[in-house]
């Protein structure tokens, strides 16, 4: 086990966006958090990753409590959404991330390369499209030396080939070793790229495992038995 | 394969670039060279008018002080700039962090979030000082001119703007980093400037305490420096000011820490930046650096005055507007309390603007008191108040040496070339440089 979330909370004034969340996450998975727009999962990963403050919650990494500052070794969060240093080239972007975020340099070619980025190496981040904007920022992602990657949203604004090529290349990072925890509200894209998932909803976990183990699950909460199909799965659980 | 260059370079080199596409400072540069020609040919022009008045340099003194005459109005336009414009260069880069989820990945280094700010405290003060070029340039053509020019006044004047521009940097940041929205921080900043100026108008209204702390507002520090006055408390507030202003930055441009927790650290800094400039108020150092000693006694005064040991009270029996008050504050005083820092002065008034006291008994009345042996006086000049003192002090009052008189440097030229360069040359360098740079570093 990489590391493990137990009864963490986050409420905004009346509204409980997270309620005990507690799950486990092994190392080299692929393990996708799946929900409706309004589950709470953006919230879940800025807390793990210390951006939000949660009410309460503890991580833990080797059987001790992991603080918010050594959280920052431990894992890596690419938000979805943002669009940083608009006015900076791509290039300049992942050589910031080398320098200034530790990561990587001797995967910046590969990464490049797996992304499509060469093209807009010299292009501002502020004039990318949605679909190369989200290609920079999983590179960034890619590149930081953090053993978990959080990942909001990563195939968002991807169109089906982008989506595939992109899975590929995430999937031979998780193969090297490297963690990826990845939000995802497509529960189809999920189903095909995950190995282990999280279903959260109403900011509660309502089952972790495979697809088989939540279909499982599922049947234990309902007389209807539904396919192993992950969206029946996760229609009869939330 | 690690990164030769520490974080904290990569960090100012990020910070670099976004001030070079900072639209903002580059509207800065491009405002500061009219600015700086107006204010410089209109200096040059009314010093050029004195001087040939006045041909002959005695009598004419301190109106043909360089620094008084020149560099102060020169360099007026860096407080304007300052006010107006620096501030948004500043949000920009505080704010722009924010806006564009940079923050949350940057935040994730692990940085402490106080170097972070200080990262972006030095580009800016270092985009201040491009920004300083012209008043600088303004130095060279008053020597092309044959003008007289007496650096240590000259480099308290910049440093006063140096200053200054830490203390609008760091508001600037304190605000951008407290709010969600740019033009909100914008709004709090000017509003705070402004609530400064109400401090000095109320100081000059009511005295008193108001007084005392318009004594410390950017702008009061800013006249003390065009004077040549260097003073220790004024600067050390000035850089506790600024190290709050950029303490509460860092608290509030962090991530993930309670609402609540903050502003418990923001207490703290409060508290800490109130014990801090408590502290420095007590400190009486200051530093004469103009060629006129503008802010001093002559050096034979002085030696006098350093003689006397005895505790010396004075009170003034005048209002705060009174225009005489102005005169025994700025002319006497302020130069006595630097002599003697133990001097205390009580004004007594019960009126703002003393019009309607003046046919009060007692109104008017200076009175000095050393010791025990007390006199009274009207007089509101430098000579009436150490002429008091010496007799009180049985003192005799030094000679007046010759070489102790400021003669002053009396020129009459017209500020050749400075239109051209300050109208045109700088804002086309401006601009020439502004569409390079944003290209280069795109």
């Amino acid at each position: 086990m990489l590391f493990e979330v137990t009864g963490l909370s986050k409420n905004f004034g009346p509204i409980a966006a997270l309620s005990n969340v507690a799950f486990q996450v092994r190392p080299g998975e692929v393990l996708g958090l799946i929900g409706p727009n309004g589950a709470g999962k953006s919230t879940l990963f800025e807390c793990l990753a210390g951006v939000l403050p949660c009410d309460s919650g503890t991580l833990r990494a080797n059987g001790r409590p992991v603080t918010t500052r050594e959280r920052r070794s431990l894992l890596f969060y690419v938000p979805d959404g943002i669009a940083p240093w608009p006015a900076q080239s791509v290039g300049w972007a992942l050589d910031f991330t080398i320098g200034f975020l530790g990561g990587r340099a001797q995967l910046r070619d590969e990464v490049v390369e797996q992304l499509d980025l060469r093209r807009l190496l010299d292009q501002p981040l502020g004039t990318l499209s949605k679909g190369q904007r989200k290609r920079a920022l999983l590179a960034i992602g890619l590149l930081t030396a953090q053993p978990a990657l959080l990942i909001d949203e990563p195939f968002e604004g991807l169109d089906l080939r982008q989506a595939r090529d992109i899975a590929a290349a995430l999937r031979m990072h998780a193969i090297r070793g490297r963690t990826l925890f990845l939000s995802i509200h497509q529960i189809s894209d999920a189903a095909r790229f995950c190995d282990r998932f999280i279903l959260l909803s109403g900011g509660r976990v309502r089952g972790e495992g495979t697809v088989p183990e939540l279909a499982a699950l599922a049947r234990a909460h309902q007389a209807s038995i539904p396919s192993q199909d992950l969206e029946e799965v996760f229609l009869a659980l939330t | 394969m690690r990164s030769p260059r520490s974080p904290f370079l990569w960090l100012l080199e990020k910070e670099c670039r976004e001030l070079i596409v900072c639209r903002a400072w580059w509207v800065l540069l491009l405002g500061m060279g009219p600015l700086v020609g107006v204010s410089f040919i209109g200096a040059v022009r009314t010093y050029g008018e004195v001087s040939g008045l006045n041909g002959a340099s005695a009598g004419v003194g301190e109106a043909l002080s360089p620094l008084i005459g020149v560099w102060a109005p020169t360099f007026s336009a860096c407080e304007l700039a300052a006010v107006f414009l620096l501030p948004f260069v500043a949000i920009r880069l505080v704010a722009g962090d924010r806006q564009s989820g940079a923050l949350k990945l940057e935040l994730q280094q692990g940085m402490p979030p106080f170097t972070r700010i200080t990262a972006k405290a030095l580009v800016l003060l270092a985009g201040w000082l491009v920004a300083m070029l012209p008043p600088l340039t303004a130095i060279l053509l008053w020597k092309s001119y044959g003008g007289s020019v007496y650096p240590p006044e000259i480099l308290t004047l910049v440093f006063g703007h140096i200053l200054n521009a830490g203390l609008t940097i760091a508001l600037a940041a304190a605000m951008a980093s407290l709010t969600e929205h740019p033009s909100t921080a914008a709004i709090l900043t000017l509003g705070i400037t402004v609530g400064t100026w109400i401090v000095s108008l109320f100081g000059a209204v009511q005295g008193g305490w108001w007084e005392r702390a318009a004594g410390f507002t950017p702008a009061a520090m800013v006249a003390e420096f065009q004077h040549g006055l260097m003073r220790l408390d004024t600067t050390l507030v000035a850089i506790v000011l600024s190290l709050a202003g950029l303490g509460f930055a860092a608290v509030w441009m962090q991530l993930g820490i309670a609402v609540t927790r903050r502003a418990y650290q923001s207490a703290a800094i409060g508290m800490l930046a109130a014990a801090g400039i408590f502290g420095c108020t007590l400190i009486t150092t200051s530093w004469d650096t103009s060629e006129s000693r503008g802010n001093s006694f002559s050096e034979g005064d002085e030696q006098a005055l350093r003689k006397i040991h005895a505790p010396l009270s004075i009170e003034a029996h005048l209002a705060p507007e009174d225009p005489r008050r102005l005169d025994l504050e700025h002319h006497a005083l302020s130069k006595l309390r630097r002599v003697l820092p133990a001097v205390q002065v009580r004004y007594v008034s019960s009126t703002s603007i003393g019009l309607f006291e003046q046919t009060r008994p007692g109104y008017g009345e200076i009175w000095y008191d050393l010791g025990g042996r007390k006199t009274m006086s009207r007089m509101t000049t430098a000579e009436g108040v150490l002429e008091e003192i010496y007799s009180l002090a049985k003192v005799a009052p030094p000679r007046e040496k010759e070489e102790d008189i400021f003669r002053g440097h009396p020129l009459a030229v017209p500020a050749t070339a400075a239109g051209p360069i300050f109208y045109a040359a700088w804002p086309g360098l401006v601009l020439a440089a502004g569409l390079f740079a944003r290209r280069r570093f795109k």
